[in-house]
């Protein structure tokens, strides 16, 4: 199966003259560790934040993309509630088309206050293997990966959610439970490689 | 020309859509409709695109696909376009399409159900990125899926071999 999906991305990657040659980390590895600069110039660095925090929530967003636009409420509205339960939410930004100008007033318009990088070069979204926009991926206190996918199923219409899948592997965690759904298929734009 | 002439162009492919009617949609569709739409066309090579008005390369190659459409119908070559386009987004694709005006009927997506489920339902390869194009043979098979922007020149000579293949 991990052959098949490698055999899959391989062929769109072709499609798309991208290069993204490494596997997304398996569920229960470690999450390829990364420093960057927020827009609001902080530095964030992946495995301090872990150890800080009960989980932190890495997504790969995009500013035009109108999958991710669609989600950009509940990102929003989930970084706030989760916050208090000791949950970071991270947004990365890595397509090339859209600069930090852009991806800094895309973030004040729709309230997103948790902290967002640009990812120079897709070098992160290349060690993930991230192709769509949206991407999550949970992030344990140990570094490990305990969720990749989707943020739900109902990109078009928030009310007609059935499967919140982020929310149910963050309230998993956070309950100490094993994570049910611990992979699911993100779906949106591609991301715009160098 | 009298009716019976007509049909039988219309059966055989020579005449292309009315200008009406390319300008319209052709209706909403979700993922049983686009297996009928698919099923309807058994006989031809069938070439399904999935399409937004917010997508730049999708508007950039209706054109390509226009003309594609138009130098292999009399083969055998049908294009059905997909506007994957919200639905509060359809005066949009109206507009594109009375613009565009497309060689190919096209349809949007209904509003409701699992987005995700449409997605692996048409490929489950595909992620959702835009353009995407899938190729049925003339009995219905799927044949490839193309993500991205359609390499006219080289699906075109695949399309060719297949509407070659009786």
């Amino acid at each position: 199966m991990r052959l098949f999906r490698s055999i899959l991305v391989f062929t769109a990657v072709c499609a798309l003259s991208a290069v993204a040659l490494a596997e997304s980390p398996a569920i229960g590895a470690a999450a390829p560790d990364f420093q960057l600069t927020t827009l609001d110039g902080k530095s964030f660095s992946l495995a301090s934040e872990a150890k800080a925090h009960k989980a932190v929530v890495v997504m790969f967003i995009s500013t035009q993309c109108p999958y991710s636009n669609a989600y950009n409420d509940r990102m929003r509205d989930m970084a706030s509630a989760y916050a208090s339960k000791g949950v970071v939410f991270a947004g990365l930004n890595s397509n090339k088309n859209e600069d930090a100008a852009k991806a800094t007033s895309h973030a004040k318009a729709h309230g997103h206050t948790f902290p967002i990088m640009k990812d120079p070069g897709n070098k992160v979204a290349d060690m993930y293997d991230a192709q769509h926009t949206p991407t999550v991926f949970v992030i344990d206190p140990q570094g490990k990966v305990r969720y990749e996918g989707r943020i739900d199923e109902n990109y078009e219409d928030p009310a007609g959610v059935t499967s919140p899948d982020l929310k149910n592997a963050l309230d998993s965690l956070l309950a100490g439970k094993p994570v049910a759904k611990t992979m699911t298929k993100a779906f949106g734009c591609s991301i715009k490689r160098v | 020309m009298g009716r019976a002439t007509i049909a039988l162009l219309f059966i055989f492919g020579a005449v292309p859509l009315a200008g009406d009617a390319r300008s319209r949609l052709a209706g909403e569709i979700d993922v049983a409709g686009l297996r009928e739409a698919v099923a309807r066309e058994r006989g031809h090579v069938v070439l399904v695109n999935f399409w937004a008005t917010w997508c730049v390369p999708c508007r950039e190659e209706f054109p390509s696909l226009s003309r594609l459409q138009e130098r292999n119908r009399v083969a055998g070559l049908r294009i059905v376009g997909v506007s994957t386009d919200f639905e509060k987004q359809r005066p949009a694709v109206e507009k594109f399409l009375a613009e565009r005006r497309p060689a190919f009927p096209n349809y949007h997506r209904k509003k409701g159900g699992d987005d995700q489920a449409f997605i692996d339902a048409v490929d489950p390869s595909w992620g959702g990125e835009l353009p995407y194009s899938v190729l049925f043979d003339r009995s219905g098979r799927k044949v490839r899926s193309f993500s991205g922007k359609l390499p006219i020149a080289s699906a075109e000579r695949e399309i060719r071999k297949l509407l070659a293949s009786r």
